[in-house]
């Protein structure tokens, strides 16, 4: 693809994004702040799974704590929806710190299963420490006060309007991430993924920057989760639960790994695919796993990189 | 002979009772083109398995530049100028031969970290990496992606890599196998330029005798990971031991020819 063929589908996107928040009614704006928020959620863990090739199964834990970080803060401290959301996103970053720090010195299954354990581990304790985390009814009540910009006061309690709240931020996440891909931080870690031994041998400490781009995903898992504890305005446990952090697995391999966009295409693929199939079906979960399983096999590479892969190799015909 | 770049001492290492390096004592010395022979099993990959930190030493002491390195991680000896390249190719194979060189130079130049600026817009990155692939004649095949290049190609790529981490001291396992004789010809000249200009000081272990002989001033010779010879390439040949355990004929015929 070439540059102005991307401007004009950056562009794009960018249009489709204000005509849905202008014209969308409750429903499309409620599913279409999903799909973000789970984008930015699959995004961030791309980092980590398609970039580092690292397979985590505990990025549930950062988004519950990014969500019950901002509800905590909500309902004790402050309903400024920009500081819960600091809150919370700095606390699931200190999360993936200490957690990864025990993780990242393994690789491939003992990752994995290191990253379930400390997941189950910070679930089980949400669970349990009710006086805080309301155990198994979670928080609720979260209110979508106004951002309060000393002169100016934006309102985010109308759907559209948390719409575009939670699509500014989609924006700059999405800005923040292809900055990575493309900045040397981002080569070394393809080189983690393609080589880690040649990249030790290249003079990087491999282990430092798989904590660094473990934090860095964990940080976005817990943005993701504090705009969806504003969305549902409660949290509930089970967003900790491990099957939660299979989410972002699914959605990066529908969309593809080794593409950038492609856990943006999933996530939308996930979110209406769920939606269609809960109303029309009997047994959702049934058909859903037969439709992931057939993408899963039928696009190689995902769907964003066999579609990419059939369009270069048509164009060079 | 120049100063002494890296020493070591008493190192041991043994996998269960297989011993692979015995209380190995020696020095190697700035400048100086050194080659490790040995026969297959002899020690030599092992050897430098454990000096580049792939593995850690059972005892023993290991200096670099007047430096402990012993129980330091690669990342940091690479950093202090300690490189090697592989035997077999070992190289980022889904990536571009720029970028392949491009993590080494980033590295060197401590942007790694950097999270926000383009790769694409560090100019000096550019013409780092431009200089390596020159010196190993890399140039046109800069934007392909590494697992397509011929096998040659990968092996010139794999010793790139090595060079890009602007070594002092450079372990070389088997640099020139699997090469045709123009890429061995460059990976040689390129050797013995970089070695006269006094930037890199070489370790080759090698198994075609011609290119120790023509190539090295000191080699040594491991068997059961002992030093059983070491010196100029002459000494070696006339060495009986060495003669005995490893090299017999091809030896006499070397010398005699």
């Amino acid at each position: 693809m070439n540059h102005y063929a991307k401007y004009l589908l950056v562009l794009g996107c960018l249009a489709a994004l204000v005509i849905i928040g202008l014209v969308g009614g409750p429903f499309t704006l409620y599913l279409a702040t999903r799909t973000m928020i789970l984008s930015i959620f699959a995004l961030g863990y791309n980092l980590l799974l398609g970039r580092t090739g690292l397979l985590s199964f505990g990025h549930a834990a950062f988004f519950a704590t990014g969500a019950y970080g901002l509800a905590i803060t909500s309902i004790h401290l402050s309903v400024h929806p920009l500081l819960g959301i600091f809150i919370g996103v700095t606390a699931a970053a200190i999360l993936a710190l200490f957690i990864g720090f025990f993780c990242v010195r393994h690789t491939e299954i003992y990752f994995a299963m290191l990253t379930l354990a400390f997941g189950m581990m910070v679930f089980a304790l949400i669970w349990n420490m009710r006086s805080i985390t309301g155990g198994d009814d979670g928080l609720y009540g979260i209110s979508r006060a106004a951002i309060s910009l000393g002169v100016v006061n934006i309102p985010i309690r109308k759907d559209y309007q948390f719409y575009f709240f939670v699509a500014s931020l989609f924006v700059v996440s999405v800005f923040i991430i292809h900055r990575i891909y493309l900045s040397p931080f981002g080569l070394a870690l393809a080189g983690i993924r393609e080589n880690h031994i040649r990249t030790e041998f290249a003079g990087i400490s491999v282990k430092k920057y798989r904590l660094g781009v473990f934090t860095l995903s964990g940080a976005f898992a817990g943005l993701a989760g504090a705009l969806s504890a504003l969305l549902e305005s409660n949290v509930a446990p089970f967003s900790a639960h491990w099957s939660h952090s299979a989410e972002p697995v699914l959605v990066s391999l529908i969309g593809g790994l080794q593409t950038f966009s492609g856990p943006i295409v999933g996530s939308i693929i996930f979110v209406a695919l769920r939606e269609v199939l809960q109303r029309f079906t009997y047994n959702w979960m049934l058909w859903f796993g037969i439709l992931l399983l057939a993408i899963i096999l039928g696009f190689r590479g995902g769907v964003v990189g066999s579609i990419s892969g059939a369009s270069r190799r048509y164009f060079r015909q | 002979m120049g100063e002494s770049l890296l020493d070591v001492r008493l190192l041991n290492k043994a996998f269960g009772t297989v011993v692979t390096a015995k209380d190995l004592n020696f020095s190697l010395h700035s400048g100086v083109i050194t080659s490790i022979i040995g026969p297959n099993g002899a020690g030599k990959s092992t050897l430098i398995n454990v000096l580049t930190g792939l593995l850690a030493a059972d005892s023993g002491e290991i200096w670099f530049q007047g430096r402990e390195v012993t129980r330091e991680p690669i990342y940091k000896r690479v950093k202090l100028g300690l490189g090697r390249s592989f035997q077999v190719v070992n190289v980022f194979a889904n990536l571009t031969v720029f970028e392949n060189l491009a993590i080494p130079v980033l590295a060197l130049k401590r942007e790694t970290s950097n999270i926000f600026r383009s790769v694409a817009r560090l100019r000096d990155v550019h013409g780092d990496v431009e200089k390596v692939l020159n010196q190993v004649g890399l140039l046109d095949q800069a934007y392909m992606i590494a697992q397509s290049l011929s096998h040659g190609d990968q092996r010139l790529l794999e010793v790139a890599i090595a060079l890009a981490t602007k070594p002092r001291l450079l372990f070389l396992d088997e640099p020139t196998a699997g090469m045709n004789p123009v890429e061995r010809t460059r990976i040689l000249e390129t050797i013995r330029r970089l070695s006269q200009s006094g930037e890199v000081t070489f370790v080759i272990v090698e198994h075609d005798m011609d290119i120790v002989f023509s190539l090295s001033e000191r080699v040594m010779a491991l068997h059961r990971g002992q030093i059983i010879g070491d010196g100029s390439p002459e000494e070696i040949r006339m060495n009986p031991q060495v003669r005995e355990v490893y090299l017999g004929e091809e030896v006499g015929h070397g010398a005699a020819g």
